[in-house]
């Protein structure tokens, strides 16, 4: 074999040595960056996704929307610390409808959502921001996005008072539409009961009626 | 009008085997024949793998005023073999409480708004959703006789390509993407001669008035 040949095959088994190195070297950083990234991820729900409690809260039954089979939800009914003020409770709900479905088959939205921040205005909207994952891990699709929306405004409606309308944010941004089909950048209606009248009105009520 | 959902980088629903933007093309050609042998023309919105975004989907079926529009998707979930019809639903709007001609300043009673002529672009669809929830109740009477287990009532959702069609318009969903690839191939025919039914009994029925 000529040497000119024989040096170019030993730079070559070199080169490939080097590069083999290099490439588990590579492996393994972006094996550490992911676990990183998993354990980041794993610290932020532990603090963020912490379950509510209230000076206020009273254990009550709630009534969580949940799948019920493939195409549909209905309530459950399950006994949860409830707070008095209604944006605490709000997040309570939803903490619990993302968190505990009584089975995986039963869950409507994906496990990992959090519930960043609630908002309610004196008409009667009320404002969910939800993380990121509401979005990403929602399975793309008419029934499933509208089942998760729904089990959402459902769950809302039946457990808080006073609340007219529902508006969705995807971390703090309004998003054309959960997951490619049902469109968040309206509000989605809700018929809470009533407010309880305020205390002031009830006690004017025997002075009134001296009057006549 | 046949809008098959999704395209280019927007794949839509994930199945085992295939995506929602390549069904939904494959569906939309076998319908679009079935229509075409009944005497109905056809427009596609898209016919490769191009992704029209929601409101140019809107603007090519706005052209055609008698025409009505039909939003082809696989979803994830759901029964295999099913299929289901979505009109567009609206939230109410909030109503402001009118303030009483005494507490409004200098006496200055409190009148409504004149009625604008202008239609927003964000809810056009708002005065044809009467007609395109009867024709989703024609459509779902056909699918629960053509597809077994689907169900008997169309559903109102705020579908997003829909909301800006000023014609009665649906959106059609077959489950699921994770269907063998035969099971899809299977579904265009009786699909489109369902629509096709569906939409004759709707145009008898007065159509969009």
């Amino acid at each position: 074999m000529p040497r000119g040949a024989k040096i170019a095959l030993g730079l070559l088994v070199l080169g490939l040595i080097v590069g083999l190195i290099s490439f588990r070297s590579i492996q393994r950083r972006v094996k550490r960056l992911a676990e990183s990234q998993s354990a980041d991820e794993k610290a932020r729900h532990e603090v963020l996704a912490q379950p509510i409690t209230t000076a206020s809260d009273v254990t009550q039954t709630a009534r969580i929307f949940w799948a019920a089979g493939s195409d549909r939800i209905a309530p459950v009914e399950v006994q949860l610390p409830l707070s008095a003020n209604p944006v605490e409770r709000s997040r309570q709900i939803l903490h619990e409808l993302t968190a505990n479905p009584p089975t995986p088959g039963q869950r409507t939205v994906p496990a990992d959502t959090i519930v960043l921040g609630f908002y309610i205005l004196p008409d009667g909207t009320a404002i969910a921001d939800f993380s990121d994952t509401l979005s990403s891990e929602t399975p793309s699709g008419i029934l499933s996005e509208e089942m998760a929306v729904n089990s959402i405004a459902r769950t809302l409606e039946s457990n808080v008072a006073g609340l007219r309308r529902l508006k969705i944010l995807i971390h703090g941004q309004e998003v054309d539409t959960l997951a490619g089909n049902v469109d968040l950048t309206g509000f989605f209606d809700l018929s809470s009961a009533p407010l309880p009248a305020p205390q002031a009105a009830v006690q004017t009520t025997p002075a009134a009626k001296s009057t006549h | 009008m046949i809008d098959p959902a999704h395209g280019g980088t927007d794949s839509g629903a994930h199945g085992d085997t295939s995506i929602e933007k390549d069904v939904v093309m494959q569906i939309a050609r076998s319908v679009r024949g079935a229509l075409e042998r009944q005497g109905f023309r056809v427009v596609l919105t898209r016919n490769d793998d191009s992704n029209p975004f929601y409101d140019d989907r809107a603007g090519i079926a706005n052209v055609y005023r008698d025409a009505v529009f039909v939003s082809l998707h696989a979803s994830s979930t759901g029964a295999t073999g099913t299929v289901r019809a979505y009109y567009m639903q609206f939230a109410a709007p909030i109503v402001a409480t009118p303030v009483p001609p005494s507490s409004a300043p200098n006496g200055v009673s409190a009148k409504p708004a004149p009625a604008i002529a202008l239609a927003s672009w964000q809810d056009a669809q708002r005065p044809y959703v009467a007609a395109s929830h009867r024709l989703a109740d024609q459509l779902q009477g056909e699918f629960v006789q053509a597809f077994s287990g689907s169900p008997p009532y169309s559903a109102g959702v705020p579908v997003r390509e829909l909301r800006s069609v000023i014609v009665p318009a649906v959106a059609v969903e077959v489950s699921s993407v994770s269907a063998t690839p035969d099971q899809l191939a299977a579904l265009g025919e009786p699909l489109g001669n369902a629509i096709g039914r569906a939409v004759a009994a709707f145009r008898q029925g007065g159509g969009a008035r």
